[in-house]
């Protein structure tokens, strides 16, 4: 456990220090400073736009640092040769990459963190009512975004393990693209009672396999209070244990091929 | 290297979570996801990949604000064409927008008129449409059920089961404002349901007494008192349309209803030029107030019934209507027992594209729509009316409605073919071009309103 934890301590210090990642935050928490002044584009509740507008920043801004933070972790190791300084050590390929995963891991909480923090604040502030209950009500939509994110950054880091930074760029953007747009589309085939099977059967398939990242999408009861959604702790749960099934799969992917991997 | 015994290891705890993954995703997390966290159905029509990513990403409801101050530029520009899609499209990204919804339903069902503000009725099954996908959005508000519920009230102004049915749900949330509460015994007294009524007005006096016990504010005691009053004048017209006594299986001669009055429904329309119409007639009730509905129909309409539309057929909200058919529908007012209007069709050739070969004129008349002045005579179920012509108790099973039907062809109201030089007539056997109206027996009747409260005591 012990290299696991000095990988993930240390990769989460060289995200610190990586000016790119640092920029991508800048400008999200820049989007999120000036968002209660944006509201007026609306001709609904302010609070409703800024709520919305707020969680699509956090998300948007999570989803590129994740995939940035990731895809170069592993390729940028073997291509500066400090690899071979770790693996000289008493350290096992599945620890390197449980670290490196862990480490990007954290730093993405650490990120999303400030972001979180950023919205409470705007959000207590922009309240009227200063109501403490509303804000924990909110912090559930970046709750739910750190394990989505964390299941993006499980697929950069498996991609990274067999292929190149800007395939991967590209590769993990996509499938977070899909994963997010085929819930909906799924439900769509699956009302319509005139879509054919031969449509429904690969849907079904790829909606039972692709990783969902739709589901973590949770932002509609949290912007709309009117809605009312029955047993919401249980679905939380769901999310996460089916977050962290998926991120196991994909952690034993990577380890295997990394395992044969030649560095 | 791993060991081979570890790989197995590593490779069955992949396959439990595969099969555990997938398993929650199908049972338990895409099931309850789309009851509680979709945005509804997934439409991307008019939006351009890079706005549907941004829109995906959770920038939905500022990209809706956006759109939606654009469609209002277009509003103060009278481009209410281009506002369609944007309505559309705001609902679809941002299904909370009960706004958009209601004013869209309105500007769909209401805005789009010919020269002669005459609404295109081609329109309001998308009106309605978008009317359900609201509510069916948003069922925790009344909001979108009270508008859907006033189209069918005010505007199509014909089967009021649907207002019943909508503002009933309304009633059941918890956020309608108090007068629009009342609005249901209104429904209910045009859905001939008078009784009903009567315990809806006696259920809102008693909410309303107690709000004025506890707040003796000006507005709790107005609403009271107004209240207090719908139920005084209910029990009236109970009484006096004879409808207690109907209930009571008593005789209900003498009442203001009986003997029925023969209205003398007759109507002639000519094509004095291309695309107008003259529709004259009569209608043998002296106090003003009454409008006799016509209908400028295809002859084979899809939908449409006799005396009658189906307003309800379209499952999904169609921005473009059915182009090709046509459909004009107008008001015949009478003054001195005629009425006498001219229908010009012929400045809006979009609206009435006179596609097919021929076409019905309908003229339809229901006391469930009369004001409570004439309603006093003809009563909510139509007793105290009749025609010895037009009577009929088909079309609306249970109503007593007045309904005739010409025909006439494209031919005729295009002033084409043998049609160029010759005036195109069409009328209703018993029309007379004189003024005189007659009774049943040919004699010359003059209906007598009932004044309300007139004879009260006498019966």
């Amino acid at each position: 456990m012990r290299p696991i934890i000095a990988i993930a301590s240390t990769t989460i210090g060289e995200a610190i220090r990586r000016k790119v990642l640092l920029i991508i935050l800048l400008i999200g928490v820049l989007f999120m400073v000036i968002a209660p002044g944006l509201g007026i584009l609306s001709a609904r509740s302010e609070t409703t736009v800024l709520k919305g507008m707020m969680l699509g920043i956090i998300q948007l801004t999570s989803a590129l640092i994740a995939i940035v933070l990731t895809v170069y972790m592993i390729p940028n190791e073997i291509e500066r040769r400090t690899i071979y300084t770790i693996l000289s050590k008493p350290v096992q390929r599945w620890q390197f990459l449980i670290g490196k995963y862990l480490g990007a891991v954290g730093a993405l909480g650490l990120m999303m963190g400030i972001m979180t923090a950023i919205l409470l604040v705007v959000f207590f502030l922009q309240q009227a009512s200063k109501d403490f209950s509303a804000l924990a009500e909110l912090a559930k939509g970046p709750a739910m975004y750190f394990v989505q994110m964390s299941l993006l950054a499980a697929v950069a880091v498996f991609f990274s393990t067999f292929v190149a930074p800007l395939v991967n760029f590209f590769l993990s953007g996509g499938m977070y693209l899909l994963g997010s747009l085929f819930n909906p589309f799924f439900q769509t085939l699956n009302d319509n009672a005139k879509t054919p099977m031969i449509a429904k059967i690969p849907a079904f398939i790829i909606n039972t396999v692709l990783p969902n990242f739709a589901n973590y999408n949770i932002q509609n009861p949290l912007i709309n209070p009117t809605q009312t959604v029955r047993n919401e702790s249980i679905y939380y749960v769901n999310i996460t244990a089916y977050g962290i099934m998926y991120i196991a799969i994909l952690m034993v992917l990577g380890i295997l091929i990394f395992d044969k991997r030649e560095v | 290297m791993l060991s081979k015994k570890t790989k197995s290891g590593l490779i069955a705890l992949a396959v439990v979570a595969a099969i555990g993954q997938g398993t929650l995703q199908r049972t338990v997390i895409f099931p309850k996801w789309s009851k509680d966290f979709s945005i509804g159905k997934f439409e991307s029509g008019g939006i351009s990949p890079d706005q549907l990513l941004f829109a995906m990403a959770g920038f939905r409801e500022m990209i809706a604000g956006i759109l939606w101050v654009r469609a209002d530029a277009f509003f103060d520009q009278g481009n209410y064409d281009a506002i369609l899609p944007i309505i559309r499209l705001v609902t679809a990204l941002d299904p909370g927008e009960i706004d958009v919804y209601a004013t869209g339903m309105w500007h769909i069902g209401y805005n789009f008129t010919d020269e002669e503000q005459r609404s295109d009725r081609r329109y309001i099954p998308s009106a309605i449409a978008l009317g359900k996908d609201g509510y069916r959005k948003n069922p925790d508000t009344y909001e979108l059920y009270f508008e859907t519920g006033w189209l069918w009230y005010h505007k199509i102004d014909d089967y009021y089961d649907n207002a019943v049915r909508l503002f009933t749900e309304a009633q059941t949330k918890p956020d309608i404002q108090p007068a629009r509460r009342n609005l249901l015994a209104m429904a209910l007294q045009r859905n001939g349901e008078p009784e009903k009524a009567l315990d809806k007005y006696l259920e809102l006096y008693e909410r309303a007494k107690k709000n004025y016990e506890a707040d003796s504010s000006f507005g709790n005691r107005q609403n009271m008192e107004t209240i207090e009053g719908n139920v005084d004048t209910t029990f009236v017209r109970l009484v006096q349309r004879g409808w207690v006594a109907k209930e009571q299986g008593r005789s209900t001669d003498g009442y203001d209803n009986s003997p029925p009055h023969d209205v003398g429904f007759s109507a002639k329309v000519t094509v004095p030029e291309a695309n107008i119409l003259r529709i004259e007639g009569s209608w043998n009730v002296k106090p003003v107030g009454t409008r006799v509905r016509v209908v400028l129909r295809d002859e084979n309409m899809e939908h449409a019934t006799t005396g009658g539309f189906d307003w309800d057929y379209s499952k999904d909200v169609y921005l473009d209507p059915p182009k090709l058919a046509t459909m004009m529908q107008d008001q015949l007012f009478v003054k001195n027992r005629r009425f006498n209007r001219k229908v010009d069709m012929s400045k809006d050739p979009t609206m009435y594209p006179f596609i097919q070969d021929n076409y019905v004129i309908e003229f339809y008349y229901n006391p469930r729509s009369a004001p409570p002045h004439i309603q006093d005579k003809f009563s909510w179920d139509g007793s105290g009316m009749t025609d010895k012509n037009y009577l009929n108790t088909e079309i609306r099973p249970g109503q007593r409605v007045v309904f005739a039907s010409l025909k006439i062809s494209r031919d005729m109201i295009r002033r084409m073919g043998e049609w160029r030089d010759k005036v195109p007539v069409c009328k209703t056997p018993n029309y007379l071009e004189s003024n005189r109206v007659t009774g049943l027996n040919g004699e010359d009747v003059v209906l007598d309103i009932p004044s309300l409260r007139s004879s009260i005591g006498s019966k």
